[in-house]
Parts: structure tokens; C-alpha cells; sequence
């Protein structure tokens, strides 16, 4: 297994995740695309840790940091989404538009 | 031999799950193979060598973000979300922007397609502690603070009107 292996899969998983992101309706679709995207760059880290620079563990070190950030935006992301949905009560990205005035 | 069937069995796994993210209908179907996806690419971690990493996206994302996300589906959701199309009509320029990207991309993975890894994977747990109590320990705790300031937005943000 090459390097150029585990960069494909990530590559393909990131536009994966943009692709979601781009044409969900559904704001947890979208939410749950930016995941994808998240992986795809942790595995991209990782895999050019192990390939370029097996010597010490920054790759794996950010992507804990990636880990800890994704959480902490899920987490206000979702009560974001539920505060949104009592006001407007939907879940589709169209209908949000509290801030039209 | 047995490297290249764990590798192509969780790439297959990982994508053609995230695939089903991204294009099923039913959220609760999408929220689900979220959490199949992301336990591929914990498997890919693992193949990678990084143990830490597989152990700490299995606890991280796989047991708390996607479960997470599975509560708020079944919060939001309704039944009549079933037979309404989930895709905009922007899909056809979204896929355009994915294959022009794609090009790029693929095209800077195979620059790397001669590189093997220059040494057998090790434990990478102690080296962690260690930059993380070290060199990193400035990031380390500005984390932490990013952690508590999610915390107490997600408790300020759930809260109703009327108790504010």
C-alpha cells in the first residue's frame, strides 16, 4: 500500500463530504457531510505521518485537535439547530431566513 | 496480501457508507451509516499504524458525535420528511465542482504513488502524552478551554425563551 492510496480514499471521501455539503436540504445532512470532510483530512494526517514522518507524532497530535474542535462544533452546532427549529420549525436551510429582517 | 484486502475491504466500507450519507432520503438511514463511515475510517487509523488515534475516534466519533447527531434526527424530524426530496436543485453544479476538484486532487495523490512507509508503525501513545505535555502544551489547554466555552454554549443556546 502507497501513499497514493490512502490519499485517494481521502480525497474521494472529502468530495464525498462536499458534495453533501453542497446539496443537503437538511441542516443535520449538511452537518453530517462536514463529518466526512473532517475524516477525510484526519486520514490524510495520519497517512503522511506514518509514510513521510515516522519519526515523531505531530500528524496524529493535530488530529486529535481536529477530533476535539469537530465535538465542541457538533455540540454547538446541534443546539444551534434546535433553538433555530422552535423559532422557525424546520429543518430545511431554504426556510432559514430569521435574519431578513 | 492480507494488507491489501484490510485496506480495500474499510476504503469500500468508509466511501460507499458516505455515499449513503449523503444521497439516502431517510436522515435516520444517513445519521446510522454515518456512524458505519466513520468507523471505516477508524479502521483505516488502525491500518495506519496510529492505535491511539483508532481508539480515540472510535470513543470520539463513533459513540459520541454520531450518536449525538442520531438524538437530534430523531428530535427534529417528522413523518411527511420521508417523501420530500432532500437534494436541492443544485446538484448537477456540485457535482461539476466535485469532478474538477477531483482532477487536483488525484493528480497530487499520484506524485506519492512510489512512497512506502520508511519504517514499522510503533506504539504512538507515550509520544503523544509526551508533545502534548510538552512542546504542544499551549494548544493543549487552549483545547481544553474550546471544550468548556462548547459546553456552556450548547447549555446557553438549549435553554427555551422563557427561562433566559
Amino acid at each position: 500500500m502507497t501513499l497514493s492510496h490512502y490519499l485517494i480514499v481521502a480525497a474521494l471521501l472529502f468530495l464525498i463530504g462536499v458534495f453533501g455539503a453542497l446539496t443537503r436540504r437538511n441542516i443535520i445532512g449538511i452537518l453530517m457531510s462536514i463529518e466526512l470532510m473532517f475524516n477525510a483530512a484526519n486520514i490524510n494526517l495520519v497517512a503522511f505521518e506514518r509514510f513521510l514522518h515516522p519519526a515523531g507524532s505531530a500528524g496524529s497530535a493535530l488530529a486529535l485537535f481536529i477530533m476535539t474542535v469537530a465535538a465542541a462544533e457538533v455540540v454547538v452546532g446541534l443546539a444551534l439547530l434546535m433553538a433555530i427549529y422552535r423559532n422557525t420549525d424546520t429543518a430545511y436551510v431554504e426556510h432559514f431566513n430569521l435574519l431578513k429582517g | 496480501m492480507i494488507e491489501r484486502i484490510v485496506f480495500y475491504s474499510l476504503s469500500a466500507v468508509t466511501l460507499l457508507a458516505a455515499l449513503g450519507v449523503v444521497t439516502l432520503r431517510n436522515t435516520v438511514h444517513s445519521s446510522l451509516l454515518l456512524g458505519l463511515s466513520l468507523a471505516g475510517a477508524a479502521g483505516l487509523f488502525a491500518s495506519l499504524g496510529a492505535d491511539f488515534l483508532f481508539a480515540a475516534q472510535i470513543m470520539v466519533y463513533v459513540s459520541g458525535i454520531a450518536v449525538l447527531i442520531m438524538f437530534s434526527v430523531m428530535l427534529l424530524g417528522r413523518a411527511s420528511d420521508l417523501h420530500l426530496r432532500q437534494v436541492n436543485e443544485q446538484w448537477m453544479a456540485a457535482l461539476l465542482i466535485c469532478a474538477v476538484s477531483s482532477a487536483g486532487l488525484l493528480k497530487i495523490a499520484r506524485a506519492y504513488s512510489e512512497t512506502l512507509p520508511a519504517a514499522a508503525a510503533a506504539p504512538q501513545t507515550r509520544t503523544l502524552g509526551l508533545l502534548f505535555m510538552g512542546d504542544w502544551l499551549l494548544a493543549f489547554e487552549l483545547v481544553s478551554l474550546v471544550l468548556t466555552a462548547a459546553l456552556l454554549g450548547a447549555v446557553f443556546f438549549s435553554r427555551s425563551e422563557a427561562s433566559r
